[in-house]
């Protein structure tokens, strides 16, 4: 395999921007039809997941290592899209179609032999690893909704049993697709710690012009049945150390935090924790009465709302202002969740301010965001 | 050709452009540009660039095309216009085309939709106010009231009624005290009833509107044994 051509030729395709995943999907679709069904009806941020995978693959194509775990998790999480084994060869052939076309001349049969090998090495790992997974679990888990409770003008809480039941760690999320948008993913925290019962809740933000989550809040009875994907993303509690926690959780980034608590009540002794969370107005501190419960039940827990407009009760200004403005926290562990905006801005000053990065937790979904 | 259909012909970059194409001067500073608009004119020139490469490489594969065809006649075979790869190459465009085009719908959809919730919000939080505004000007006009009704009480105290029509003009004032309040707490009252049931006419509205949107239909680029959208 000369690994310099193929980095070369793939350059060349890429300067035709999207024209070359569209012209993939299309080659693909034309040739099996059968697999349109397993795509949404818009294909412009598939397109640009596609893209995103072929970027990673060639750019690391030389670090066998960060290679198969990139192919081995890619494997897995297309189970609950249900891909199967012999749909690897038809994404093959389109995928070298797709390269010949837009090659034009210098696509030759030394180049094909290169791509056919690289893309067969790769889709043995993805379809060697969902083999595996196979054997632990299913291809998607069932989320039937059991409970749906409107919290606020734009967030509703969804209780959701998983079949069989859902193994996770408190800070994780799943993908989550509505029956009545299908094909349609968006990651969602477990908002609770692990239950006897197994149910989950999800904290839905109804976000302008946002598909899912509008399914999720209005469009979903009781008793509909979600699909949910494995459980994905870093952030969790580091159980090794014995530092203070300071948590930092704006609107429905308060999901995975809530589950850390939770995991943390049934520590024998808990570190002590500062929770701030805020939202805009008072109205959108859509879980307060359930915090101040927990805090009422364990001192080790400090709740403070901070609301940045409007009138309230709790402290006004931004939530990283509020948060800032209140201690030094560089000698305590920083869990952040929220709008990614308001997580970069906290982390940078939370850095700036003397805390070293490994003490700054922050949600990660990684190569999966969606 | 067909690659260019669906290119935006009015918009395209020209020569002239990049000979007279100027950026306002940074506000900041002596030098330098405004980044914003250097960052729209790259991206534009970017644009044109994948249209150009995207351009040359349909004309490169007409001219094989229209090669393969002058070979294949002068070799003495029947020439057709299109070959199989041809027509192949030709309805991947067409679906390609199509998909866009569905693209462009749902895209619009969405915006439509974002716009329709992000209005919502905003009538939402402006009835919020307003109601806060008058219930706090109820209130402050109560409070006046209690107020000045409790300083004139006080006033009476000290110099108690004397005479029988003294005494009969403050029950009659008491009285008329007690009324007011009461008109006023079943003012406030239908007020705040009357706010809750336009919030909750306007929810249900909502709800019904969410319900009656139609789903997106199926745009044809599905396969011939797709059940369409749930």
């Amino acid at each position: 395999m000369n690994i310099a051509r193929l980095k070369s030729s793939f350059a060349r395709v890429a300067m035709h921007g999207d024209e070359v995943p569209l012209h993939f999907y299309s080659d693909l679709f034309l040739k099996h039809p059968e697999t349109r069904d397993m795509f949404p009806v818009s294909m412009q941020a598939q397109r640009s997941h596609l893209v995103a995978a072929l970027v990673t693959i060639v750019s690391n194509v030389e670090d066998l290592d960060a290679l198969t775990t990139f192919a081995r998790d890619l494997g897995r999480d297309h189970r609950k899209f249900g891909a199967l084994a012999e749909h690897y060869d038809a994404v093959g052939a389109s995928l070298l179609a797709t390269f010949a076309h837009f090659c034009g001349q210098a696509w030759d049969s030394e180049l094909e032999a290169d791509w056919k090998a690289a893309y067969e090495l790769i889709a043995s790992v993805m379809i060697a690893a969902a083999r595996e997974d196979e054997k632990h679990n299913p291809a998607y888990w069932t989320g039937t909704v059991v409970a749906r409770e409107r919290r606020a003008f734009d967030v509703s809480v969804l209780t959701v049993r998983p079949e069989p039941r859902l193994d996770y760690l408190p800070g994780q999320s799943a993908a989550i697709e509505s029956p009545a948008r299908p094909r349609l993913w968006r990651y969602y925290s477990m908002a609770n710690a692990p239950r006897a019962d197994s149910t989950v809740e999800f904290h839905v933000r109804l976000i302008d012009g946002g598909a899912v989550s509008m399914a999720l809040t209005a469009h979903t009875p009781d008793g509909a049945e979600l699909r949910m994907g494995p459980p994905v993303g870093a952030l969790r509690l580091d159980l090794a150390s014995s530092r203070e926690i300071l948590m930092v959780a704006g609107s429905t980034g308060l999901a995975p935090l809530k589950a850390m608590v939770e995991q943390l009540t049934s520590l024998p002794r808990p570190p002590a924790v500062q929770l701030f969370f805020g939202a805009r107005a008072a109205d959108g501190l859509y879980d307060l009465p359930s915090l101040e419960k927990l805090a009422a039940d364990h001192p080790w827990l400090t709740v403070v709302p901070v609301v940045s407009a409007g009138r309230s009760a709790g402290q006004a200004g931004t939530l990283t202002d509020a948060v800032l403005s209140t201690a030094n926290w560089s000698g305590h562990d920083a869990y952040l969740a929220g709008p990614t905006e308001m997580v970069q801005d906290t982390a940078a000053r939370l850095a700036a301010a003397g805390m070293p990065p490994t003490q700054i937790h922050v949600e990660d979904f990684g190569w999966s965001e969606p | 050709m067909t690659t260019d259909a669906w290119y935006d012909e009015q918009h395209r970059l020209t020569p002239d452009q990049l000979d007279t194409v100027s950026f306002p001067l940074t506000r900041w500073a002596r030098h330098g540009y405004e980044e914003e608009p250097v960052r729209a004119f790259l991206a534009q020139v970017q644009a044109e660039m994948v249209r150009l490469i995207n351009e040359r490489s349909s004309l490169w594969q007409e001219v094989q095309r229209l090669r393969r065809r002058i070979l294949g006649t002068s070799n003495g075979n029947d020439a057709v216009l299109f070959g199989k790869d041809d027509a192949h190459i030709h309805a991947v465009r067409i679906l390609s085309s199509a998909q866009r085009t569905a693209d462009r719908y749902v895209a619009d959809a969405q915006a439509y939709s974002g716009r329709l919730t992000e209005e919502a919000r905003v009538r939402r939080d402006e009835i919020m106010v307003q109601a806060q505004q008058h219930a706090d000007m109820l209130l402050t006009e109560a409070r006046d009231r209690a107020r000045a009704a409790a300083v004139a009480a006080m006033d009476n105290e000290s110099l108690p009624p004397q005479t029988d029509q003294e005494r009969r003009a403050v029950h009659a004032e008491l009285a008329y005290l007690r009324t007011f309040s009461e008109v006023y707490r079943q003012h406030l009252k239908i007020y705040t009833e009357d706010v809750l049931r336009t919030i909750e006419d306007w929810e249900s509205k909502e709800r019904a509107a969410a319900r009656d949107i139609p789903l997106p239909r199926d745009t044809g680029v599905r396969g011939p044994n797709t059940p369409g959208i749930r």
